[in-house]
């Protein structure tokens, strides 16, 4: 799918390499659908954002990336390092899906959900609350300052400074436990590295959301700039009517626009006010465009009070703009779907079945094997034993896999809490006579309490040589 | 401009390197395994070590992909300004 060059107004690079300084872009408030909906993205997650690290489970933070204890804990579930598995599957299933959204519906990701949309709009409905409207703010920043020109910029910026600040913390809370993080902000007492980060992330939040914001997308953005790879005839995009809207312009009263040769766009510019990455979606389609369909919200009121139909901005595919049917269903969307579907199956399957205790046996390294009383063959090892679970589990062990094999040690059942790794030294006695040579045998370990729990490793007996 | 261009994908590596590297490796393991300056790490130093490591590391590279680029366009106009030969 091809986009068109850059928005008209836009002072073009001077050299491959030299930065074009950007013109500040003032974006106009608008009211309908979409931007309804955005302000209910917005608190949706970032209601998620902010609340969800304060929830607690079994005593616990629901959700918490415990990064200085290595373990994750995703409600009910702990992972370990050695699930790294279900976090690599967990990003590719998030990757497919972006993919999949794109291809079907467009850049809604963008427009609604990027947490660089959802922050921006958050700072912007601080930026008109202390500011006011876009002519507002386009005035005050031509006027020379005043007290109240500085009371409300600096308002502005101690919200803004507040929030990006709480933002920090509340993602800092997401990899140490937050109320611990909590009281020691209380006590002023918070460590080095979390009050690092948290500002790292503060500052991030307030140069993107506050300053840079659409730049973020145009020239930061990976996704931004092969998105239009997913893209394809059918997929929804939004976009100018051109056959409905040209010629453009405002006609004498009175008359019917199409009876004096124009379309139905009265070049009202209120598409380009509004757009907060500055563009004229009346170019075509443009990378810069992030759906936010602002533009469609401001031009459906326009039509009303102009009598013609709305949609001339419209959420539409390249396919239907130009007459021809419009497929949802294309290969692109079915091989998605499908590696989408094939994915999470595994992800679902791998977490069901899965065994919450992890058993390494690692053969004592001093002796291949000691002679004992009664003409056996003894084997020395240590088992590292990780219960993975939530509650504490009794394991015992047992050994197959050689005739007349036996369990000198342990004798009892090996109490291991939850979420902690236990070492256990093991012998295991054969006859002599049984015992020559190398032999490979398998080590099991099952809960005494929950007998679906257990697992086998493999480990070598070895004897003399017979 | 360049700075960003230079700070900003290296970042993103790092991010990603990071995540890779500490899933396998526990920072503790550096204590033992390094100079005696990492004899007293705990975690969350050696994750952030790791993590401007891996930036420095990307930086590195991302500089020296703007410095060839640039230095081939720079020859690339010289060589059109050029008289073409008589």
């Amino acid at each position: 799918m091809k986009l068109a060059a850059a928005a008209p107004g836009e002072s073009p690079a001077v050299a491959p390499g030299f930065y074009a300084a950007a013109q500040k872009i003032y974006p106009r408030e608008v009211k309908g659908r979409f931007s309804r909906l955005r302000k209910w993205a917005v608190f949706v997650l970032l209601g998620l954002f902010y609340g969800v690290a304060w929830l607690q489970w079994n005593g616990r933070q629901a959700l918490l990336f415990d990064l200085p204890a290595r373990r994750f804990y995703i409600f009910g579930l702990t992972l370990w390092p050695q699930d790294f598995f279900y976090m690599a599957l967990l990003m590719i299933i998030a990757a497919l899906s972006l993919f999949f959204v794109t291809a079907l519906a467009g850049r809604v990701w963008c427009g609604f959900a990027c947490p660089q949309t959802v922050w921006t709009e958050l700072f912007m409905w601080i930026e008109q609350w202390t500011e006011g409207t876009r002519s507002q703010r386009i005035r005050r920043d031509q006027q020379p300052w005043t007290a109240e020109k500085a009371l409300r910029k600096g308002g502005k910026q101690l919200l803004w400074l507040l929030l990006a600040v709480h933002t920090g913390f509340t993602f800092v809370g997401y990899f140490n436990p937050i109320r611990t993080l909590g009281a020691q902000v209380l006590g002023l007492a918070l460590g080095p590295w979390a009050t690092f980060w948290a500002l790292f992330y503060a500052l991030a939040t307030y140069g993107n959301a506050g300053f840079l914001r659409e730049q973020v997308c145009k020239y930061m953005c990976p996704y931004a700039r092969f998105q239009s790879a997913m893209l394809d005839p059918d997929t929804l995009i939004i976009s100018y009517d051109n056959g409905r809207g040209e010629p453009r312009g405002v006609g004498r009263r009175g008359i019917a626009a199409r009876a004096q040769g124009l379309g139905d766009c009265i070049d009202c510019t209120l598409c380009v006010q509004v757009c907060p990455t500055g563009i004229d979606i009346r170019a075509g389609l443009q990378y810069e465009c992030i759906a936010c369909a602002a533009c469609i919200d401001a031009c459906d009121p326009v039509m009303d009070r102009m009598g013609t139909a709305r949609g001339l901005i419209r959420y539409t595919t390249e396919n239907a703009l130009q007459g021809k049917p419009a497929r949802m269903l294309r290969p692109r969307i079915v091989v998605y779907a499908l590696l989408l579907l094939a994915g999470s199956g595994v992800l679902l399957y791998s977490l069901v079945t899965r065994t919450p205790l992890i058993l390494d046996v690692i053969r004592d390294r001093n002796a291949l094997f000691r002679e004992v009383h009664g003409n056996r063959i003894e084997n020395a090892y240590t088992l590292k034993i990780i219960n993975l679970d939530t509650r504490m589990h009794s394991y015992r062990l047992y050994a197959s896999g050689m005739e007349q094999l036996d369990i000198a040690a342990p004798s009892a059942p090996i109490a291991v809490s939850a979420g902690t790794v236990e070492s256990v030294s093991a012998r295991l006695q054969a006859p002599r006579a049984l015992a020559g040579g190398v032999h490979t045998i398998s080590l099991s370990l099952a809960a005494m309490d929950a007998p679906q729990i257990a697992v086998r490793e493999k480990a070598r007996f070895i004897g003399p040589n017979p | 401009m360049d700075v960003a261009r230079v700070l900003w994908p290296s970042f993103l590596a790092a991010c990603g390197a990071s995540v890779l590297f500490f899933a396998v490796v526990d920072p503790l393991l550096l204590r033992g395994a390094g100079p005696r300056l990492f004899a007293d790490l705990d975690r969350e130093a050696g994750y952030a070590l790791g993590f401007f490591f891996f930036w420095g590391i990307g930086a590195v590279a991302s500089s020296l992909s703007v410095f060839l680029i640039r230095s081939s366009q720079h020859r690339q106009s010289a060589r059109e300004r050029a008289p073409s030969a008589p």
